[in-house]
């Protein structure tokens, strides 16, 4: 990796590591400094932003084929994602204590993985790549926001933090805003599904191969829609909703960080 | 009895089956297996869905709603449809030669495809590789004969492939040399046919094949000399310019070049020189055109339902 990319990606770390300690800390002392942790977040967005062009530039593709690849540019979509909620809908914004640390486990993960250059294929040669990962980074951004609200309804029952978010909304409310993300989640994923059999049909001839990725990916879906149906017929409880999403969200979260780097072809042909 | 189908609460207990047989299917290799464990789910959730909409007052309401189930009933009916007429099987055309059928054939009971009236000829292709080996571009020229006989030419490629009759011929990375010969037997008049030798470059270093020439065991072997595709730099598929061939019959084995010839018992052989081959993946699907649209309707629809339900009370929270 140039040094020049290094040297902004590791601007852009410090920065997002700022965002989330002052948000954890704005929770813990129950302050609001919203101001910083945004600024903060934007800042690291706008650097790590940087840093991925770069290295677009140089290698002549984007960061879709690298475990470290992949990592960087999740912790881009979520933190631009969880950016616009947080803009968006101030009385969630305390939700950055549970959503920050989680891009911390990816920063990390990305921080300790190598950056070398990897193979880009012939078959990634098409619009629908950047439409089918563009999807998908919507639904797991998306499913996210929803993680944060899941995981602040979670702490408050398990009496961890009651004062600490009594600025948030009620559980009730939360837990009913969460959904409005999963609802958007399950949008996205199904378009996703839908993109990435259209590109699997042109690049490999056929449009579903039962490969590892694809199968999981359409197991989570099963699971989303499973949570979201539970919810209309069953009314559950806001925590019992929470679980649920918490639920979606390990799997998404194995899905997409796990499957491609535990098993020999991601996508049969793809590489 | 509609409304107890129709329940939405089975509705759970169908996708909790599905998300079963899903796991179980992929446990069992995927494809091959994939058929009998879903039909039961699938049928079930197709016959809750149906009695769902009938049933249920809600959908008279909403439209989106009744929109986003019927298209869901419309996915399962055709996905069904396309597992039984379905064919997925492999190809391999000569270089100069002609397709002459299909192999490794998986087809659906129902498959009705006309394919025996695929008609077209591999005018040749380039591939090219970027260092280590790493295939690039793949382009393949083709000419094919429409309905009335009328001669098209045409170039498929990655992502771009041949559609005859509602069969789609894909390139594939299996590709490799062919040899050809003549064989002129003592008795009978001279014949022209080809070895094809295992997919080049992955087994480059295994390019034997074995077949039968009249009760003759042979088994042929492609010596290449030097590197042919040098994977320390960028390069293209090509064929050699210098090589032979092994013929081995057990009892004897002879080296030919090119225009050499081995006398046998029965006949002559003649090495007439190397060719190239292309191997094929082919798929045909006709549901695919109206699986997309109803998936599309689908999500449309439940966009459409979800945008009503939350217009209805503001996202801001608090």
């Amino acid at each position: 990796m140039e040094q020049r990319e290094l040297q902004i990606l590791w601007v852009a770390v410090v920065s997002y590591v700022l965002s989330g300690v002052v948000a954890i800390f704005g929770v813990v002392l129950n302050k609001a400094p919203h101001r910083f942790v945004l600024g903060s977040l934007v800042l690291g967005i706008v650097l790590l932003s940087a840093s991925l062009g770069l290295r677009w530039e140089r290698l002549g593709h984007g960061p879709f084929i690298t475990l470290f690849e992949i990592l960087a540019s999740n912790v881009w979509s979520f933190s631009l994602i969880f950016a616009l909620a947080y803009w968006r809908y101030p009385p969630i914004r305390g939700t950055a204590a549970v959503v920050m640390p989680i891009i911390f486990v990816l920063l990390g993960w990305m921080a300790l993985s190598s950056t070398h250059d990897g193979h880009f294929p012939r078959s990634f040669r098409t619009p629908w790549l950047y439409i089918h990962v563009g999807l998908s980074k919507l639904f797991l951004g998306t499913v996210l926001v929803a993680v944060g609200m899941a995981g602040v309804i979670l702490l408050r029952r398990a009496g961890i933090g009651i004062s600490r978010f009594a600025s948030l909304p009620a559980d009730e409310r939360l837990d009913d805003l969460a959904y409005r993300f999963m609802a958007l989640g399950i949008i996205f994923q199904t378009l996703m599904l839908i993109s990435g059999a259209i590109w699997a049909q042109d690049a490999w001839g056929r449009y579903w191969a039962w490969d590892p990725l694809e199968t999981w990916s359409f197991i989570t879906w099963i699971m989303l829609a499973f949570a979201l149906h539970w919810r209309l017929t069953m009314k559950s409880s806001p925590v019992l909703g929470s679980w649920m999403i918490i639920g979606v969200f390990v799997f998404a979260f194995l899905t997409f960080f796990g499957v491609p780097f535990i098993t020999e072809s991601p996508h049969k042909g793809a590489v | 009895m509609a409304a107890a189908v129709g329940s939405l609460k089975l509705t759970l207990v169908c996708l909790v089956l599905l998300l079963v047989a899903v796991i179980y299917v992929y446990d069992r290799g995927g494809e091959g297996h994939a058929t009998p464990p879903l039909v039961l789910p699938l049928t079930m959730l197709s016959i809750n869905l149906f009695a769902a909409v009938v049933s249920n007052k809600t959908f008279r309401r909403q439209l989106p709603l009744l929109v986003f189930h019927l298209a869901l009933i419309l996915i399962i009916v055709l996905v069904a449809l396309g597992r039984m007429t379905y064919l997925r099987a492999t190809a391999e055309v000569l270089t100069g030669g002609e397709f002459s059928g299909l192999d490794r054939i998986e087809a659906g009971p129902w498959h009705w495809g006309r394919k025996d009236a695929i008609r077209f000829e591999n005018l040749g292709f380039q591939i090219e590789y970027k260092p280590g080996l790493q295939r690039d571009s793949t382009r393949n020229k083709l000419r094919w004969r429409d309905e009335a006989g009328i001669p098209h030419t045409e170039e498929i490629g990655d992502q771009e492939p041949l559609v005859i009759h509602g069969y789609r011929f894909y390139v594939s990375p299996n590709k490799g040399f062919a040899g050809l010969f003549r064989w002129e037997p003592s008795d009978g008049s001279p014949q022209l046919g080809s070895v094809i030798f295992p997919s080049y470059p992955l087994y480059k270093d295994d390019q034997s094949s074995q077949w039968r020439l009249g009760e003759m065991n042979i088994l042929t072997r492609l010596i290449i000399p030097g590197v042919l595709i040098d994977p320390q730099k960028p390069g293209w598929f090509r064929q050699p310019g210098e090589h032979q061939v092994t013929l081995d019959f057990s009892w004897r084995v002879a080296t030919l070049r090119p225009g050499d010839a081995v006398q046998l018992p029965a006949g002559r052989l003649v090495y007439l020189g190397l060719t190239t081959w292309m191997g094929y993946n082919v798929f045909y699907d006709w549901t695919m055109p109206w699986l997309l649209a109803a998936c599309a309707l689908a999500v449309l629809a439940l966009a459409w339902h979800f945008a009503r339900k939350f217009a209805a009370k503001p996202w801001q929270a608090g």
